[in-house]
């Protein structure tokens, strides 16, 4: 829901209106009619959204030597209480080969969700929504790096208005951290790079620190104030290597992002660099209209990290929480935060736990909640009402745990505030899928016949009232 | 007239400043892994990055580097069946930074000999593969590869024409399951339509290939380093006492020189024979310590329990050397001689990239290696005081080609070859 006040902020200048309206147009447009205020939390905001129970969880699935077909998939699971199947698997598509399959997300219509493969750069698109429960591969992206000019590691793929964001973690040249956002039409034509900032070519962007790495991992955008922001990890050499020889492998080791990103979401020009040493990865920004900030988690250092708009209207990167023993290196990796801003949960795959933290006051996080899931953890995804929440296990398939640490899984809970209860609980190797990285939601309600919609200049008028 | 003349002399004055910078650090520009981290275990570290859409190079007169190769360097060996021409070097350019030779398309033969990288990889201590497969060994050099009569670490090959298949078809490198697939997909390229035919008059084969891929890795010839143009070149002036010092050593105490030879009118500095240096026994047989320290971000590095991450570890493969291709006992950790040439621009050392600089190799060989049973009897205690170390390595120093950057260059203008 858009409200006045966050109108009273588009207000600052002439793009930021226009911009709002924009925003505005694109959810306007994609409206349905369950969809007044609620959605996953950490998707983006030019999405259509999912109220109340989601009915499927589609789960991009790394293929594994010795596993079922050992081809990467999109693993379908029903998680509607209601529905005859619940708790099942009941489809998977499988791609071919293994691309180490890793994150995914749909475009702004939520009709297609797209796929990344960090090696093999292909991309695959998924209809979700002729019929959600069991998706289709739609269209393959096969020529994603000379498309964009080298980059490699299609990583984050974000939803823009009629367009996909996707940020890079890598190059053709020396598979080190280099790397870009890439455009895509929502129809999978290329659009353009988008250079990240290095100091031989900052792009405009200001160094307010010490670094200019060049390296990527994930994008998301706060509209309302102009704003997109990337962070960033390390390249293919890095994060396709085995995890014990990388952290043996002092130079290798060197080879890891320190920095976090500021763009002009409308011009996509880099604005400022800031330093956030230590390998930031995920990034979640806050919901409220009033809340000029985000969250992101450095997976080396073990910290979390604000990133803000001062009151001089500077953006600005701050350590505010560590997260568990830093000197135990849990690695803390997927985020989420709650649709009411007070609350975030950090993951960490070394201890495989969940943490809670309470950030109703950002600059001061604290644990408030602290669960063992596995014997790693990786990704978490809540519904928009936070009542249940989703785990899985994989991080990257030579990173995880092996042998008799292995634990490669789909978990659900429901959360009543206090205490997490395990709902579901599927072996995605006994099973014989694989290792489940990244969840995103489906929903049938989403496809159901919408009414008529308002028109462009009815949402507009409402909004300036 | 005035003006002419001080720009003249401008122009000079900067031209021997920048002559005379190269001389002292030895350093090509364009060498350089594009994201520097010197100094990255300080707080003081500063990013130092290149720009990727600069990367960008002139094509070479290759041909010219087997023709006449640069100064220090003996005529270069190319076999009587497989002739250098301009066509071939340029087919095997094509082929050698073609991503699509692998099974899933990720993987050139320049992912791990990264030209600005020493035509090796700086970044890692063993090489990765497809799908992040683990190599055990460091990417060796191509500089002067066309010398080399023995290849790869454990010299398991002899001519590069049939080397170059063991990158292509092993699981850890370029995993194609079989030589037959690497035809069927170049084949299927448009891009090399007829260019087999034209450039050998015979059809895509293993043979042509390999006849293809090793005549431009046969062009990467590099000398007329300071060491050379002193040396065989008889200019005093191109190194500094330090230098000559150190060869000194090189040649007398430490005798260096009875592996890393040097002829009277060349050098290639390797024997190209096999040696036990004590590195590789002591990798295989001796437990890791108890503690390993890590660099988190820079200027934070921490010491932790080296069986923190065993849990998220492959176990790591064993290496005897020599002795995995003969079976003789006496073969056990005995490993190829590396060249010396451009050795500043292709750390880490060892076979397995274990030690990150030269000073550490310094140490190592003064410590007369480790010792074991097989230890080469050429590997003593050296008892060398700072100075010396100082000189051996100003000498080391000195053995980046001139050409370096004629190289480079060259590698950034190749294309490189992906789905399209």
């Amino acid at each position: 829901m858009i409200t006045k006040q966050t109108f009273t902020q588009f207000g600052k200048t002439l793009k930021g209106v226009m911009l709002g309206s924009a925003v505005a147009l694109s959810m306007g447009l994609t409206a349905l009619p369950q969809q007044a205020q609620a959605d996953e939390t950490c998707m983006s905001p030019y999405m259509a959204k999912i109220v109340g129970q989601e009915d499927y969880v589609y789960v991009w699935t790394l293929g594994v030597i010795g596993v079922g077909d050992e081809q990467d998939k999109m693993v379908t699971v029903s998680v509607n209480p209601a529905d005859k199947d619940y708790g099942k698997v009941i489809n998977s598509i499988s791609v071919g080969g293994r691309n180490e399959a890793h994150h995914s997300g749909f475009t702004d219509d939520r009709k297609y969700l797209w796929a990344g493969g960090l090696d093999t750069n292909k991309i695959f698109i998924f209809d979700v929504h002729t019929n959600p429960s069991k998706p289709t591969l739609h269209k393959t992206i096969e020529n994603f790096v000379a498309d964009s000019g080298g980059v490699v590691g299609p990583h984050t793929t974000y939803a823009m208005p009629g367009t996909m964001m996707i940020s890079g973690l890598s190059n053709n040249k020396d598979h080190g951290g280099r790397t870009a956002l890439v455009e895509y039409t929502n129809a999978g034509d290329f659009v353009a790079t988008h250079w990240m900032p290095t100091d031989e070519k900052l792009n405009g962007a200001k160094k307010s620190g010490q670094f200019a790495d060049g390296y990527g991992y994930d994008v998301r955008v706060l509209p309302r104030r102009n704003m997109m922001v990337t962070s960033s990890f390390t390249g293919w050499n890095n994060y396709m290597m085995d995890f014990g020889k990388l952290v043996g492998d002092a130079e290798a080791m060197k080879r890891m992002g320190n920095t976090v990103v500021i763009w002009d979401l409308h011009t996509k020009q880099p604005k400022k660099v800031l330093d956030v040493p230590g390998a930031p990865l995920e990034i979640r920004c806050a919901w409220g209209s009033d809340k000029n900030y985000c969250f992101t988690t450095t997976a080396l250092t073990s910290r979390l990290w604000l990133i803000y708009e001062d009151d001089k209207g500077e953006w600005q990167a701050k350590d505010v929480a560590a997260i568990g023993d830093a000197s135990k290196i849990p690695l803390p990796v997927d985020i989420s935060i709650t649709s009411d801003d007070n609350q975030l949960w950090v993951n960490t795959l070394m201890d495989g736990k969940t943490r809670l933290f309470d950030i109703s006051n950002p600059h001061a996080p604290k644990v408030v909640f602290e669960e063992q899931i596995g014997k790693q953890v990786n990704m978490v995804s809540s519904s928009w009402d936070g009542k249940r929440m989703y785990f899985t296990s994989s991080v990257l398939s030579n990173w995880d745990k092996k042998g008799e640490n292995q634990d490669q899984f789909f978990r659900a809970y429901d959360w009543d505030g206090t205490k997490l209860t395990k709902t579901m609980d599927i072996d995605f190797v006994k099973a014989g899928y694989g290792f489940p990285h990244q969840m995103r939601f489906g929903s049938n309600a989403l496809y159901s016949k919408a009414p008529a919609l308002k028109s462009a200049d009815k949402i507009i008028a409402s909004l300036s009232k | 007239m005035k003006n002419k003349l001080f720009y003249c002399l401008l122009i000079s004055l900067l031209s021997s400043v920048s002559f005379a910078e190269k001389m002292n650090t030895g350093a090509p520009l364009l060498h350089g892994a594009g994201d520097d981290k010197t100094g990255y275990e300080t707080k003081e570290y500063k990013t130092n990055s290149k720009a990727l859409t600069t990367r960008v190079g002139q094509k070479a007169n290759l041909i010219a580097l087997v023709k006449q190769p640069p100064l220090g360097l003996p005529a270069v060996p190319v076999p009587s069946n497989n002739p250098i021409t301009v066509e071939k070097i340029e087919l095997g350019r094509k082929l050698f930074y073609d991503r699509r030779l692998s099974l899933n398309n990720t993987f050139s033969c320049a992912m791990c000999h990264v030209a600005e990288q020493g035509f090796s990889h700086n970044e890692l201590a063993t090489a990765v593969g497809i799908e992040g497969r683990s190599g055990r060994r460091n990417s060796p050099t191509l500089f002067n590869v066309a010398y080399a009569e023995k290849l790869f670490h454990d010299g398991r090959e002899d001519s590069l024409e049939q080397q170059v298949w063991g990158p292509l078809l092993a699981h850890n490198e370029m995993g194609n399951p079989s030589p037959a697939i690497v035809l069927r997909k170049i084949l299927a390229l448009n891009d090399y339509n007829g260019l087999f035919k034209a450039v050998f008059n015979k059809p895509l084969s293993m043979e042509t290939i390999g006849m293809a891929l090793a005549t431009y890795q046969r062009t990467l010839n590099s000398a007329n380093s300071p060491f050379d143009q002193w040396y065989f070149g008889h200019n005093e002036g191109a190194v500094s006492p330090s230098v000559k010092r150190g060869f000194k050593l090189f040649a007398g105490k430490a005798n260096c020189i009875a592996c890393h030879t040097v002829k009277k009118d060349n050098a290639l500095f390797t024997n190209n024979r096999l040696h036990n240096t004590g590195h590789g026994f002591r990798v295989s047989t001796q437990p890791r310590p108890a503690k390993q320290f890590i660099t988190l971000a820079p200027g934070q590095t921490i010491e932790i329990d080296s069986d923190l991450f065993d849990s998220v570890a492959e176990k790591k493969p064993n290496d005897v050397g020599l002795y995995e291709i003969t079976e003789n006992t006496e073969d056990r950790w005995k490993y190829k001689t590396p060249t010396l040439r451009n050795i500043a621009l292709t750390a880490p050392y060892m076979h397995d990239g274990a030690f990150k600089t030269l000073e550490e190799v310094i140490t190592f060989y003064d410590q007369g290696g480790v010792p074991n049973e097989d230890l080469d009897p050429l590997i003593n205690p050296l008892h060398l005081s700072n100075s010396e170390r100082s000189d051996l390595l100003a000498f080391l120093n000195s053995l980046t080609g001139s050409n370096v950057d004629q190289l480079i260059s060259d590698a950034f203008a190749a294309p490189v070859g992906d789905i399209e």
